[in-house]
C-alpha cells in the first residue's frame, strides 16, 4: 500500500517536472524521416506556440480591462497620458505590407527581442500587486501566469527558430539568447516609469503583435497547414 | 443718455445675429470608426447644429507620440461626413486622437477627441458564396454549408483570423439557430426536418472586434426521407423482441424460487381433497364428483378431534333458562356465522366477530358499573335473536375447512357425543371460568393450573342475555356454592346461571356439550387477566375483548385469559 502510493508520487512528481522542462518543444516525432514529416512537426509546433500566444494575450486583455473597469472608471477624461511603452523604441513593424516585407529571420528576432523585453517589467508587475493591499484582489494568479507564459512563449520561440535553422529554412543569423539579452539594455529603467495602467496597455498590445507575427511567420513558411 | 444709447447699441449689435438665426456651429461628434481588414479605416461624424450658415467640417488626427496634427487625407470615398484612411495612412497597434471640427462664419466647434487603436475597430464585410448542399451519409442526409471569407480581409496569410457563425432556421419561424464554426469554412448540419424548408445565413469575427453583418440567407428544401425512417421502427421492434428473449432466458435460467416467484407468482393449485386434477383432465365428472366426497366427514374418529377441537368450556344451563338459552343459543349461532366467514383463522382465537357485533350494536358500556345494565340486555337479546335467525341458517352451510382445519363450532355441533370429550377437554386444559367482578381482589385464587383442578375447573359463566335483573349479579361475589357456577369436576359440570358477566366477564366458549352444556375456558395469565381489567372496562355486557387479550389466548397455554365468545354455545340438541 505504501509502496504503491510512493511510487504514485514519483511518478507524478516527474510527470509535473517532465512538462515544466518540456512546455513548448515538439517531441522528436521523425528524426530520420523525410521532409515532410519534418515539415508537420515545425507546422505543429507553431500551432502550439501561436496557441500559447493566444492565451497570453488573452489574460492580457482580461488584466486590462478589469484594470479600466475598477481603477479607472472615467474613460473619456481628457488629457490622458500618452502612453510611451519601453518597447517603442524597438522596431516593429506596424502594417501588413511591412510585416510581409520583413525578412523571417528579422520576425523571429522581432518577436524575440519582444518577449525578452517583458520578462522584467511583467516579473515586476507581479511583485508589485502582490505586494500591494489594493491591488490584492486584482488577479495575483494571472499576473504570475503572465509572467511565466512569457518565459516559456520565449523558449518555445527559440525552439522553433532552432527547428527552423536545422530544417535550412532560415540562416543562422538568428541571435542566440545571451546575444539578445546583452543587445537589450537590462539595466533600462524605462519600464520602471510606466504606471500599471500603461504597463499593461503597452503589454497587451505588444502580446498582439507577437501573436499576429507568429501567425505571419507560419503561413509564409508552412502555408498548407491551416492558413 | 449717451451711456444709454451706447449700452441700447451694443444691445442690438449682439442680439441681432440671434434674431437673424445666425451661430456658431453646433458641436459634431464621432459616432464610429471602422475598419473592414485591418489595412484601412473610416471614420464617420455627425454634425451638429449648422447655426444657420454653410458650415465645413474638417477631421484632424494626432498619431501617437507624436505631436504633428494631420488632416483626415479622404472625405470622399466613405461618404458625407466621413473620413477614410487608406494604408498609406493607416497604422496598426498605433493610437491615433482624433477630432472633428466644425467651421462657419461666426466660429468653429471641436468635437470631442476619441482615441482608437485600429487593431481593435476591425469589423469585417460579410463571408461570401454561401452554398448550401445536401449530402448523403448512409441513407441519412444532411445540410453542407460552405462559404468563403470576405474577399478584403486577408486569412490566407495570416494577418486576420477570422471566426464564423451560422444562422439556421425554418421559413416560417422567427428564431435564429446559431452554431459556431470556429475557423473552418465548412459546416456539417444534422437533424433537420425531412421535406423542410431552411433559410441559412453566416457572420464573422476577428479575434478581438465586431461581428460582421449577416450574408443575404440562402433557401433550401430537405428532401424527403419518410421511409428512411421505417428503419428506426425496425430496430426498435427487433431490440424489444430481444429483451423480451432475455427476459425469458433469465426466468428460464433463475430456477431460483425468489427471482421466479417474485416474477411469475405461481397459481395456487385446488386444494381441495380428494381432487384429482388427472380425473379432471379425462373428463369424467362423475369421478371427479364422486372422489370429492369425503367418506369420513364430518369425522367421527376420535382421534382427529384433538386436531379439530379447541379448547372450550362446557357449561351446563339449567331448563328455565332454557329459552334465554336458546336466544342465546341463536346469537351464538350467529357469532358461528361470523366465525366461519373467517374460516382462515384460527379458531383458538374464538374472535367472535359477534363481539363486536355485540358493541356496535348495544353501544358503548360504560365502566360504570352501577350503570342500569338492563335495557342492554334487552337491546342485546333482541339483536341475538336476529343474528341466530340468520346465522341458523348459515350453519347447516358450514364446510369443512380445507386442510383438516375444523372449526370449533361446527364440530361442537355435529357431535352430540363430545360432551364427555369436553368435558375432559375441560378437565385437562386449565379452564377457569372467572369473573373479574367475582373474583375480587384476588383472582389468583381462581386462575390456577391444572395441578388444583377442583378449584381451577371454574367454568365462567356464560355471558346470556336474560331479563334478570341483572345489575344485582354485579356485584355478587362469586362462590362456588354459588347458584349457576359450580366447578366443573370429574363428574360433573359446570352448571350455568344466566349471570350477566362481570365487567371483564370474559370466557372462551369452549365447546358445546350435549345437553345444554357450554364449556368456557379462561385461558389468561394472571398478568393477562389484569391487562384485560385494565382493558374491559364495562359491565359484563360488554364483550369486547382487547386485543391484548385476544392475542394471548392459545390453546394450550398454561396461562388463563378469560373472554368469552358471546357465541356461547348452546348445544345443538335443543334446537
Amino acid at each position: 500500500m505504501l509502496g504503491n502510493l510512493t511510487s504514485v508520487w514519483v511518478l507524478l512528481l516527474c510527470l509535473t517536472l517532465g512538462s515544466q522542462l518540456t512546455d513548448v518543444a515538439a517531441a522528436p516525432l521523425c528524426t530520420n524521416a523525410p521532409a515532410r514529416c519534418r515539415i508537420l512537426a515545425l507546422a505543429n509546433l507553431f500551432d502550439r506556440v501561436i496557441q500559447h500566444s493566444a492565451r497570453m494575450h488573452g489574460i492580457s486583455n482580461g488584466l486590462h480591462s478589469e484594470l479600466e473597469q475598477y481603477f479607472l472608471p472615467s474613460r473619456n477624461h481628457i488629457g490622458k497620458v500618452s502612453r510611451n511603452c519601453h518597447t517603442s523604441t524597438l522596431l516593429t513593424p506596424n502594417g501588413k505590407e511591412n510585416a510581409q516585407r520583413m525578412a523571417r529571420e528579422e520576425l523571429t528576432e522581432v518577436i524575440l527581442k519582444l518577449l525578452v523585453a517583458w520578462k522584467d517589467p511583467l516579473w515586476h508587475f507581479h511583485q508589485i500587486t502582490a505586494h500591494q493591499h489594493d491591488l490584492a484582489n486584482f488577479s495575483l494568479d494571472k499576473t504570475l501566469e503572465m509572467s511565466n507564459m512569457v518565459h516559456e512563449l520565449r523558449k518555445g520561440v527559440e525552439k522553433v527558430a532552432e527547428k527552423m535553422q536545422t530544417l535550412g529554412i532560415i540562416s543562422n543569423s538568428v541571435s542566440s539568447l545571451s546575444s539578445l539579452e546583452d543587445i537589450l539594455p537590462s539595466e533600462s529603467a524605462e519600464w520602471r516609469l510606466m504606471n500599471n495602467h500603461e504597463l499593461l496597455y503597452c503589454f497587451r498590445r505588444d502580446s498582439d503583435k507577437i501573436q499576429n507575427y507568429l501567425k505571419i511567420l507560419k503561413c509564409r513558411i508552412v502555408p498548407e497547414y491551416g492558413c | 443718455m449717451r451711456n444709454v444709447l451706447k449700452w441700447t447699441c451694443l444691445l442690438l449689435l449682439v442680439g441681432t445675429p440671434h434674431a437673424e438665426g445666425h451661430s456658431p456651429p453646433g458641436k459634431p461628434t464621432l459616432t464610429s470608426c471602422r475598419s473592414p481588414e485591418k489595412e484601412t479605416f473610416t471614420c464617420w461624424w455627425q454634425p451638429g447644429t449648422d447655426g444657420g450658415l454653410p458650415t465645413t467640417y474638417a477631421l484632424y488626427y494626432r498619431k501617437e507620440n507624436s505631436d504633428a496634427v494631420y488632416q483626415c487625407p479622404d472625405y470622399v470615398t466613405a461618404g458625407e461626413n466621413s473620413c477614410f484612411f487608406n494604408k498609406n495612412d493607416t497604422s496598426i497597434w498605433v493610437n491615433y486622437n482624433i477630432t472633428v471640427v466644425a467651421t462657419n462664419r461666426l466660429g468653429s466647434t471641436f468635437s470631442d477627441p476619441v482615441d482608437i487603436d485600429v487593431v481593435y475597430i476591425v469589423q469585417p464585410n460579410p463571408p461570401e458564396n454561401v452554398s448550401l448542399t445536401i449530402m448523403q451519409d448512409k441513407g441519412w442526409p444532411f445540410l453542407r454549408v460552405a462559404w468563403q471569407p470576405p474577399r478584403k480581409a486577408d486569412t490566407r496569410s495570416g494577418w486576420i483570423t477570422l471566426i464564423y457563425e451560422i444562422g439556421i432556421r425554418m421559413e416560417h419561424e422567427n428564431e435564429w439557430e446559431t452554431h459556431v464554426a470556429g475557423q473552418q469554412k465548412l459546416f456539417n448540419i444534422f437533424s433537420l426536418r425531412s421535406g423542410g424548408a431552411y433559410l441559412v445565413q453566416v457572420r464573422c469575427k476577428p479575434d478581438h472586434g465586431f461581428w460582421s453583418e449577416w450574408s443575404s440567407a440562402s433557401r433550401i428544401r430537405f428532401p424527403d426521407y419518410f421511409h428512411r425512417e421505417k428503419s428506426t421502427w425496425i430496430v426498435i421492434t427487433v431490440f424489444c423482441f430481444f429483451i423480451f428473449l432475455i427476459v425469458t432466458w433469465l426466468l428460464h435460467v433463475n430456477s431460483h424460487r425468489s427471482v421466479k416467484h417474485c416474477l411469475l407468482p405461481p397459481v395456487p393449485g385446488p386444494k381441495i381433497k380428494g381432487f384429482d386434477q388427472q380425473l379432471l383432465k379425462n373428463g369424467k365428472s362423475e369421478a371427479i364428483f364422486s372422489a370429492l366426497v369425503v367418506s369420513d366427514f364430518p369425522p367421527r374418529s376420535s382421534s382427529n378431534y384433538e386436531d379439530l377441537l379447541v379448547e372450550y368450556l362446557e357449561v351446563y344451563v339449567p331448563e328455565e333458562q332454557q329459552v334465554i338459552l336458546e336466544e342465546s343459543k341463536e346469537l351464538h349461532s350467529s357469532c358461528f356465522k361470523s366465525e366461519s366467514s373467517t374460516s382462515d383463522s384460527d379458531s383458538g382465537r374464538g374472535s367472535c366477530d359477534s363481539h363486536t357485533l355485540l358493541i356496535d350494536k348495544g353501544g358503548q358500556s360504560k365502566e360504570n358499573e352501577d350503570r342500569p345494565v338492563r335495557t342492554e340486555d334487552q337491546v342485546e337479546a333482541e339483536d341475538w335473536e336476529e343474528e341466530g335467525s340468520d346465522a341458523k341458517e348459515d350453519m347447516g352451510g358450514v364446510d369443512v375447512p380445507s386442510g383438516g382445519r375444523v372449526k370449533t363450532w361446527p364440530s361442537v355441533f355435529t357431535s352430540p357425543s363430545d360432551q364427555q370429550i369436553s368435558r375432559e377437554h375441560c378437565l385437562s386444559d386449565s379452564m377457569i371460568m372467572i369473573t373479574e367482578g367475582v373474583l375480587g381482589p384476588d383472582p389468583s385464587e381462581f386462575s390456577l393450573s391444572a395441578t388444583k383442578p377442583a378449584v381451577a375447573q371454574l367454568c365462567k359463566p356464560v355471558k346470556s342475555r336474560s331479563d334478570i335483573n341483572i345489575s344485582t349479579f354485579v356485584h355478587k361475589p362469586w362462590s362456588v356454592d354459588s347458584d349457576g357456577v359450580r366447578p366443573v369436576t370429574e363428574d360433573t359440570t359446570a352448571f350455568l346461571q344466566p349471570f350477566l358477566l362481570q365487567e371483564r366477564d370474559y370466557s372462551k366458549v369452549k365447546r358445546v356439550g350435549a345437553d345444554n352444556t357450554l364449556l368456557l375456558q379462561r385461558l389468561a395469565d394472571v398478568a393477562d387477566v389484569d391487562d384485560c381489567e385494565d382493558q374491559t372496562i364495562s359491565t359484563g355486557i360488554d364483550l369486547k375483548t382487547t386485543p391484548v387479550c385476544m392475542d394471548s389466548i392459545m390453546p394450550g397455554q398454561e396461562a388463563t385469559s378469560a373472554y368469552v365468545d358471546t357465541a356461547a354455545i348452546f348445544p345443538m340438541p335443543t334446537h
